[in-house]
């Protein structure tokens, strides 16, 4: 990185984070600290909520997917604006109009303790191994591409999100949330930019189109259906409907945005926002990464974007076939925007796929999709953007993982110490601790980013680490909400038969995971719903 | 009225909201096939 780089990296995190800890300085409840005091306004809540979900993960991972499978990852999010209408009608009045600080809170009301208790140590389980893979994503990156050192980069980011977290709380994680998104968005239109005008004179944005979808990285819509195909129309509408239903309505790093809305409407307004907002968002992150694709079409990609592997290639007979590839790949493509016709089209993919085979043997197969749009940042940006990139990879990872953090300690606090260790202290006590625990959970995640390691598409790491569990969560919430007649060890036992459920289907290997959240979220209602019947048959016949 | 029964704060009612979600997705998924189709020679 250069000087210009340098300096705006530093001044874009040091004015996110000044600004977030200046916007919470009067934070000094527990309901401020966990809550904002309900006091946010709905754009907030909505930047919030969205740059919670969008991680440092969304960048690195999403668009060095398009890169190298296409936009199809799109359809993942077809279910969310359904999900969206659904916590906004139904899941959003039900735990603001119950007063709790947590979603797991509400469980209690409805159900029992030991129904809170369980929930929540799950969302503990899931949300503890999630946090330090958000954490991880960018800096494996950056250590391979810039040659920053892991562990210091992880180091470095947790410090300062647990600085600013413990510091000001959700009012602090929220208002830095905003900024980072404002910043994300900015710097990926950059990248977007640069992709379109770093291509050879005479060829532009529409030329750019036609050779992505020539090599089927414009490929948004798969009407064929497979049970084990991870992105397709029906799994995106029905299994993304379920993983974001479970996300939003059930994961307390999403509720608890919610719940800091200055009322009601304000929170749904929110939500809706992110209804609306969601896919053209993705839609614009995964088009940057086909757009790069076309921008390596003209100029020579590395043998792999993993740049630590480059060197044992070097002089090899790969290196020079790969040579070979691209040139013949380039010549097809000249010849495409010329002739315009299906056969060039045709001879274009089969240049594409010889090269994609000689890629591929290059890396062994192993996946080198992380490192495809940080090679292209860092090589191809100019000066002072890259500083500006850099800087939203940080605040990605750093929005994402300090929302995390922050809802682990809530429901640490509330659900767990509060409820079960030392119930009717002091709010000052109760405020202590959320910080305490926040500390904890900030340094468990730096801990536990080593673990992410050796994992592929980090994007499909984190959604399949929440798919095993988020089937169970969702369950037990609809029968909280739409079965009235369930109790509370009807539902305890549905949520570990959910569970046991979803971890036997991943075993088998022979279902796509956005499948897992409706395979375990089915088992969860019609095992509640099978035992309180049983349960009321039972009673029914004992009594004289 | 309950939170629960306050309608949306947007179209009115929560029926037009559904209605409205479907169209949209309808639209969405339209215009992203179209996008596909419109580059295939």
């Amino acid at each position: 990185m250069r000087t210009l780089d340098w300096v705006i990296f530093a001044a874009t995190i040091g004015f996110i984070v000044l600004y977030g800890l200046w916007k919470s300085r009067k934070t000094a409840t527990v309901q401020g600290y966990l809550l904002a005091d309900r006091s946010l306004p709905w754009y907030t809540v909505a930047l919030s909520i969205m740059a919670t979900q969008a991680s440092a993960v969304t960048f690195i991972s999403t668009t060095g997917q398009a890169y190298a499978d296409g936009m199809r990852f799109i359809q993942f999010y077809f279910g969310l604006p359904i999900a969206m209408i659904l916590v906004s009608a139904y899941f959003a009045p039900k735990f603001r109009g119950a007063g709790v600080y947590t979603a797991y809170e509400y469980l209690e009301k409805r159900f029992d303790a030991k129904t809170r208790a369980l929930v929540s140590l799950i969302f503990l389980i899931q949300r503890g191994l999630a946090v330090g893979m958000i954490l991880y994503a960018p800096a494996v990156v950056l250590t391979v591409i810039l040659g920053w050192d892991d562990r210091l980069t992880t180091l470095l980011m947790g410090l300062v999100v647990i600085g600013y977290t413990v510091m000001g709380g959700i009012r602090a994680v929220a208002w830095t949330d905003f900024q980072q998104m404002l910043i994300m968005l900015i710097g990926l239109g950059a990248a977007l930019v640069v992709a379109i005008v770093k291509l050879p004179a005479g060829i532009g944005f529409g030329d750019s189109l036609l050779l992505a979808a020539s090599a089927g990285k414009l490929n948004a819509v798969t009407t064929n259906f497979d049970w084990n195909d991870r992105y397709n129309l029906l799994s995106g509408l029905v299994g993304g409907t379920f993983l974001a239903l479970a996300y939003f309505g059930c994961d307390q790093s999403q509720v608890q945005r919610y719940l800091t809305g200055k009322d009601l409407q304000q929170s749904r307004v929110s939500l809706l926002f992110n209804a609306i907002a969601k896919i053209p968002m993705q839609f614009f992150i995964l088009l940057t990464g086909a757009m790069v694709f076309s921008f390596y079409v003209f100029t020579a990609p590395p043998l792999t974007f993993h740049s630590g592997k480059v060197g044992a290639l070097a002089g090899t007979a790969i290196e020079a076939r790969h040579r070979q590839a691209v040139a013949a790949r380039e010549a097809a493509a000249r010849e495409l925007l010329e002739r315009r016709d299906a056969a060039h089209q045709a001879k274009f993919l089969a240049a594409h796929q010889a090269f994609d085979a000689v890629h591929k043997e290059a890396t062994k197969a192993a996946n080198d999709t992380n490192y495809v749009f940080m090679t292209f940042v860092t090589q191809h940006l100019p000066a002072g953007f890259v500083g500006l990139v850099i800087a939203v990879i940080f605040g990605a990872a750093m929005s994402a993982s300090s929302g995390e953090i922050n809802s682990l300690a809530t429901v640490t606090m509330v659900d767990m110490y509060q409820r079960f260790i030392r119930p009717g202290a002091a709010d000052a006590h109760y405020l202590w601790f959320s910080r305490l625990a926040t500390v904890f959970w900030g340094l468990y995640a730096v801990a536990s980013a080593q673990l992410a390691r050796g994992l592929g598409s980090l994007v499909e790491a984190v959604n399949m680490l929440g798919s095993l569990f988020y089937g169970g969560l969702l369950g037990v919430f609809l029968l909280a909400f739409f079965f009235p007649r369930v109790n509370g060890t009807a539902a305890f036992v549905g949520v570990l038969a959910g569970e046991a459920a979803i971890f036997y289907t991943h075993s088998t290997g022979q279902v796509g995971f956005l499948w897992y959240n409706v395979i375990g979220c089915g088992v969860v209602v019609l095992t509640g719903c099978l035992l309180s019947i049983a349960g009321r048959s039972a009673s029914n016949s004992r009594q004289p | 009225m309950t939170p629960q029964q306050e309608p949306p704060p947007f179209l009115g009612t929560w029926a037009r909201v559904y209605w409205g979600v479907v169209l949209y997705l309808a639209a969405v998924i339209g215009v992203l096939m179209l996008f596909t189709a419109s580059f295939r020679l």
